[in-house]
């Protein structure tokens, strides 16, 4: 089965000309985003896997799959550290 | 002036002392928000959500109950605003009573500061001052030892309008940008900043070792609200002055930072960080050193940033 992400209800967003502020409200801890990390966080207020986020920056950015792949890994794996998001139950 | 906080008290020469003082910061926020006050030594409930610390306050907000409760940690004293209520029920103690001054600067402050949320007014660690000659609204945020309150006297002396060293209310403006509403009190000095600044005179604050000016005793006058076109994240530094700009999204991770109460009531923090944003568009942002030079050439400070 695919495992699906979506952020952690406990996160809010504050978008800035393209790029933005991510607050956890549970840990308390708020982080900076890029325009990718925004744009990728912005699509994961509803259930996403790795496949539709690597389509996403695909169709948005001039980037291969390959790089898309590399660079929607390493930001999940960032998320999930930081508890930014969830792996949906329904996945 | 009559403050628009409604007051309820059971005490009459504790609702008189505590009416002067909401009638003392001057913040008009909308109609219909109060403070429900009774005095009792009963304990308060027990609350095991994590507690969020500030010097002599403790809160605790959010799931499961929702609402805010504070605690003060000099004497007993405590609140509570229940979910979307717009009264906050505070309970003194007599031995709070007998520190009324501390117990209005620190926790009732603080319930202050939660009260006004919920008319959308969101609280940052910041001064505020505008410039006569340009007109342009400046916002100086950080925290206790940034140079905050030695920045708003040094204005103040260069008649500026001070609003405020410290107790800044961000609010959504009529025209679209943030206003910033400042609580009424006098800029309190370290000894060391008042040295700088060659001022002689003001009011010894004994508990935190400070001296207190209004911006009217140093040339400048006071300034209720602000529209923020000027940002500066100060630090003091030992060398010459320096400003560097900058970008949208590092103004708003550091508004994000001196706002400490963005992070409380999950129902409030969104509208929160929204102001956050749109004062991080509308306004240019500086993080700035300042160094001992501002003190022979207090203009510099605006001349960094023209």
């Amino acid at each position: 089965m695919t495992a699906r992400y979506r952020r952690h209800p406990e996160l809010r967003l504050a978008p800035v000309e393209g790029e933005g502020v991510v607050l956890h409200l549970g840990t308390r801890r708020y982080f900076s985003v890029n325009d990718t990390g925004l744009t990728l966080l912005e699509l994961l207020a509803a259930p996403c896997s790795l496949g539709d986020l690597v389509a996403a920056l695909v169709e948005r950015y001039e980037v291969t799959a390959d790089e898309a792949r590399d660079s929607v890994r390493s930001f999940v794996d960032g998320c999930l550290a930081a508890r930014l998001l969830v792996i949906d139950a329904d996945a | 002036m009559t403050s628009t906080i409604g007051l309820t008290c059971d005490d009459a020469p504790l609702c008189r002392a505590l009416a002067r003082w909401l009638d003392h910061t001057r913040l008009e926020p909308p109609d219909g928000l109060g403070l429900d006050v009774r005095v009792a030594d009963a304990p308060p409930p027990p609350d095991v959500r994590t507690p969020f610390r500030q010097p002599g306050v403790v809160v605790r907000s959010g799931p499961p109950q929702g609402g805010v409760r504070v605690w003060w940690e000099v004497a007993p004293a405590f609140a509570e605003l229940a979910p979307g209520a717009t009264v906050a029920r505070v309970t003194l103690s007599p031995a709070a009573i007998r520190e009324l001054d501390l117990c209005t600067s620190s926790f009732l402050m603080t319930v202050l500061i939660f009260l006004l949320r919920r008319a959308g007014w969101h609280h940052v660690h910041a001064a505020t001052a505008v410039d006569p000659e340009a007109g342009r609204g400046w916002l100086v945020a950080g925290d206790a030892a940034a140079g905050k309150s030695t920045t708003a006297a040094l204005l103040a002396t260069r008649g500026w309008a001070v609003g405020t060293d410290d107790l800044a209310f961000l609010a959504a403006g009529m025209d679209g940008r943030v206003s910033v509403a400042a609580c009424r009190a006098p800029i309190a000095l370290r000894v060391g900043g008042r040295r700088l600044l060659r001022l002689i005179g003001g009011i010894p604050r004994a508990e935190r070792d400070k001296f207190t000016f209004w911006p009217e005793d140093l040339g400048g006058v006071w300034a209720p609200h602000v529209a923020p076109d000027i940002i500066l994240f100060p630090s003091i530094g030992d060398g010459r002055s320096t400003a560097t700009a900058l970008g949208r999204r590092d103004t708003l991770v550091e508004l994000v930072r001196w706002s400490a109460w963005v992070v409380l009531e999950p129902e409030l923090a969104q509208p929160h960080l929204d102001l956050l944003g749109t004062l991080a568009r509308q306004a240019r942002a500086f993080r700035v050193t300042l160094g001992r030079d501002l003190f022979d050439h207090p203009d510099r400070l605006r001349e960094l940033v023209a």
